[in-house]
């Protein structure tokens, strides 16, 4: 009774008194700044849960720098990690253009590298540049297939794409699963299900030491989607239809055909990061082809406001906390401590935004 | 006729400078039909939100049976035994019929559901099962579901927002027998919300007129006033031209021919045998209360409805089989009444709202130059004099005004052939109107065919060289405006023929 009294009075006092409005004119750099004070907000959680396991936050950060930008050989691991953490993120932001979610960039990672391996065990070019460059165009499409029904009940019926692209995640999945323990099981691999290792012929090459040309297609298609999102008609036809159906059919704007459009492409994008990642990493399809990239990417996308090059920066940082995160087990501590510190910047920067967006105003008649 | 069974004194209620409802007196009479007429923004709605206890009143009483009463919510209101039924229906879609009539605390029904679902099912003439899901049933038997859930919830008032608007004639004159019976035998006291005088007539005993918030005549008997005093009540004075129309006259720029348009969604044919024209530095205006067809007949016009009979000619152009582009390279241009939503999409940054007409000129290749975006904007801005600070500031932090200088200004840089105007001041203040009907008038003067939908009479009887009204989607009067008799205009409106 005493309880309810008083949350009644607080949502008198709060809620009825002050109200919650848009502000005018939000800061340009405001994603910027909420992700700094989200980062520092999620290594202050880190440190705390160093400190109650009884290790010193200040030793594990530096050795997690050291580790994941200290050399050139650390700093390209970490850029190889963010490449498929960056094209996914840029996939999702393309596709959130239309204001659409895609939370099936995780399947679309399996699905490119699938659609890599299916081509590269059917057909054979003695060029092995063209070959790579056509394994990659089969990785986007592999992607692109990925999200195409979900693409196409979203502008036929108005199905859910969150729900739809999430589940296509655990249909990829369980594809996978089914080509790397029956028709694709390498024999050699023994009871490790995979298939079998792509030659070397189509191995990414690298750029210098273990830094891979994936990072460079990563560059490029960085500022293709900034291009794509914020310079080309595309782009804005896509934000109109994004804003409004109404005014994208008013405008002349196929709506429907953008939303379809991007979708496919964004699928792409995710694909190939399943592609770069099997010629440059992995090098062969198995359940381990993706680490949860195509959520990390969710999160990188997120944190950024759907910018591709914030995207880039924030998905650079994120892969060189994946590395540092693997290597402190080395002195005991969870890797799990990385997840901690991205997720939490995922929530500490949505809070502060939230801030630059939104302002507390009193109500006046109170 | 001296027992009130519910009495409003002095209801006044403000929205920001606007009084919606000022000094408001109104009485209902036990078993009685009660019909509220007025234009749209008169406060009727208002009125019936304060009543159900959507709304609270600054000032003024409600009388129950005698008692004073205070209303603060929808709930206090249903106790009390008034009920109300919206434009937009409030039933749970997903649930069955039985589980929306008995949803409510206050179900009388509770014992006997079957008998008197029975019951009523033959006084509203329904003739679905209990367990039939809502989202299965057409629109007029949504809205007789949602009139019994006030019988069912013990509503003793009920105050329906205009029933018919969404009913096709045999449902009305149905709805007619079925609110009869009600009030004759349950003695319910029932209030309807009209524009349409032929419903007062048919429907109702008594007829209350409100204007600009105020009421300007009650408890008048049905059966003792006639139309024309109905609608002068409801009209009040209406400001005579005040423009030079002298203005140059040119070749025909539009021409629409039988339009016939069939919604296939609701089920109700829109619009039936449309023919005009508008000339060069004509405007036409089309008088109608809204939801007789105009928007209908705007999205044809400009291309974003497609699938109708009859003909568009822009320019001895036929573009009838053709969309909204090639419209616009005929330089039409079409200022929607929904301006946030239709005209400029929501969430969408000040500069790309626009170029939302022009963007596919000023394009180069597949790229949109930023330079050329802002310099087109800031044009905008200073021919029209839009207040629009950041061009990256999202549109809906614009006020209404400079909302629609900019729509209006982005529809008119390019000098249309043909423009339509569809409630350009809706909702505006008075220095934003007249900045909007200068434009509308400058347009003219350079040779625009302009035809301009509004409910406004004052703005088509300033602006239009010739009228036309349209009544649920036929055109029931055509005239000058100059030797228009105001009383007609209103009549026609109404649905009143002669």
């Amino acid at each position: 009774m005493q309880i309810s009294m008083i949350l009644v009075w607080l949502w008198q006092v709060l809620v009825n008194k002050y109200t919650l409005s848009k502000r005018q004119v939000v800061n340009e750099l405001s994603t910027f700044y909420s992700f700094l004070a989200g980062f520092l907000i999620a290594l202050i959680i880190g440190s705390v849960i160093l400190l109650i396991q009884d290790k010193s936050p200040s030793d594990t950060f530096s050795l997690m720098f050291k580790l994941s930008i200290g050399s050139v050989n650390s700093l390209s691991s970490s850029l190889n990690k963010a490449t498929p953490l960056i094209l996914a993120g840029l996939g999702i932001a393309i596709i959130n253009t239309v204001k659409l979610w895609n939370i099936g960039a995780e399947g679309q990672i399996f699905m490119g590298a699938i659609g890599v391996n299916l081509i590269y065990i059917n057909f054979q070019f003695s060029n092995s540049t063209s070959f790579i460059f056509i394994l990659l165009v089969s990785s986007f499409l592999g992607g692109a297939f990925c999200i195409l029904i979900p693409a196409v009940t979203k502008v036929l019926f108005g199905v859910n794409e969150i729900i739809t692209t999430l589940l296509t995640n655990y249909i990829v999945i369980g594809l996978t699963i089914y080509l790397v323990n029956g028709p694709w099981k390498d024999p050699e691999s023994l009871n490790f299900p995979a298939a079998a290792y792509v030659g070397k012929e189509v191995y990414l090459p690298n750029i210098f030491g273990k830094l891979s040309y994936g990072f460079l297609i990563c560059m490029l298609l960085t500022a293709f989607a900034h291009y794509l999102k914020n310079n080309s008609v595309f782009g804005y036809e896509m934000r109109i239809a994004g804003g409004s159906e109404m005014t994208a059919i008013y405008a002349g704007i196929n709506a429907k055909q953008k939303a379809f459009f991007a979708m496919l492409i964004g699928g792409g994008f995710a694909g190939l990061a399943g592609g770069v990642e099997l010629l440059s990493q992995t090098h062969r399809v198995s359940t381990g082809i993706s680490q949860g990239f195509g959520y990390t990417a969710i999160i990188v996308a997120a944190i950024t406001g759907m910018r591709p090059i914030g995207i880039f920066l924030v998905g650079s940082l994120f892969g060189a906390l994946s590395i540092g995160g693997s290597v402190i087990q080395t002195i005991g501590v969870s890797t799990y401590i990385a997840d901690i510190i991205q997720a939490s910047t995922l929530f500490g920067a949505l809070i502060i935004q939230f801030f630059f967006n939104y302002q507390l105003k009193r109500v006046d008649d109170g | 006729m001296n027992n009130k069974f519910l009495e409003t004194k002095n209801i006044t209620k403000t929205f920001g400078k606007l009084k919606a409802l000022n000094d408001v007196n109104f009485n209902l009479y036990r078993g009685k039909i009660h019909g509220l007429l007025g234009e749209n923004g008169a406060g009727k709605s208002s009125l019936m939100n304060v009543l159900s206890g959507i709304y609270q009143p600054e000032k003024g009483s409600i009388y129950l049976d005698g008692q004073i009463q205070k209303i603060l919510s929808p709930d206090i209101a249903s106790q009390l035994g008034i009920g109300m039924v919206h434009q937009e229906f409030r039933l749970v879609e997903s649930f069955s019929i039985k589980d929306n009539l008995t949803l409510s605390k206050s179900n009388i029904f509770k014992d006997n559901f079957f008998k008197s679902f029975k019951k009523y099912s033959e006084i509203f003439a329904l003739n679905v099962n209990e367990n039939e899901i809502i989202s299965n049933l057409s629109v007029g038997e949504k809205q007789k579901i949602e009139i019994m859930k006030l019988i069912f919830n013990d509503s003793n008032i009920m105050l329906l927002d205009e029933p018919t608007a969404v009913l096709t004639p045999q449902e009305t004159s149905q709805l007619r027998n079925s609110l009869v019976t009600l009030a004759e035998e349950d003695m319910k006291t029932i209030v309807l919300i009209t524009h349409k005088l032929k419903e007062i007539k048919e429907f109702t005993e008594i007829v209350s007129v409100m204007k600009n918030g105020k009421m300007v005549a009650k408890d008048l008997q049905t059966s003792d006033v006639t139309d024309n005093q109905l609608i002068e009540l409801m009209m009040g004075t209406v400001k005579r031209s005040t423009i030079n129309k002298d203005n140059e006259i040119g070749q025909t720029k539009l021409k629409v021919e039988n339009i016939n348009f069939f919604d296939s969604v609701s089920n109700i044919k829109k619009l039936e045998e449309i023919n005009f024209q508008i000339k060069a530095g004509e405007i036409l205006g089309l008088a109608g209360v809204s939801g007789n067809g105009q928007v209908e007949l705007a999205n044809i016009i400009s291309g974003i409805e497609t699938i109708f009979e009859g003909k568009i000619i822009i320019d001895n152009n036929d573009v009838s089989n053709k969309g909204v582009r090639s419209r616009k390279k005929l330089n039409l241009s079409y200022i929607p009444e929904n301006r946030l939503g239709v005209g400029l999409a929501p969430g969408v940054s000040v500069i790309d709202n626009s170029i939302v007409r022009d963007y596919f000129y000023t394009k180069l290749g597949p790229h949109i130059s930023k330079k050329r975006t802002s310099n087109y904007l800031q044009s905008l801005i200073k021919q029209f004099s839009i207040k629009a600070p950041n061009p990256k500031a999202e549109i809906s932090t614009l006020s209404g005004g400079n909302m629609q200088k900019l729509l209006m200004g982005r529809e008119l840089v390019g000098n249309p052939d043909v423009i339509i105007a569809s409630q350009p001041t809706r909702g505006l203040d008075v220095n934003a109107v007249d900045a909007i009907h200068n434009l509308l008038i400058d347009q003219r003067n350079k040779g625009s065919a302009i035809f301009l939908i509004s409910e406004d009479l004052d703005e088509l009887f300033k602006l239009s060289h010739r009228l036309i009204v349209i009544f649920e989607g036929k055109i029931v009067k055509s005239l000058n405006t100059v030797d228009a008799n105001i009383n007609d205009i209103g009549l026609a409106m109404a649905g009143v023929s002669e």
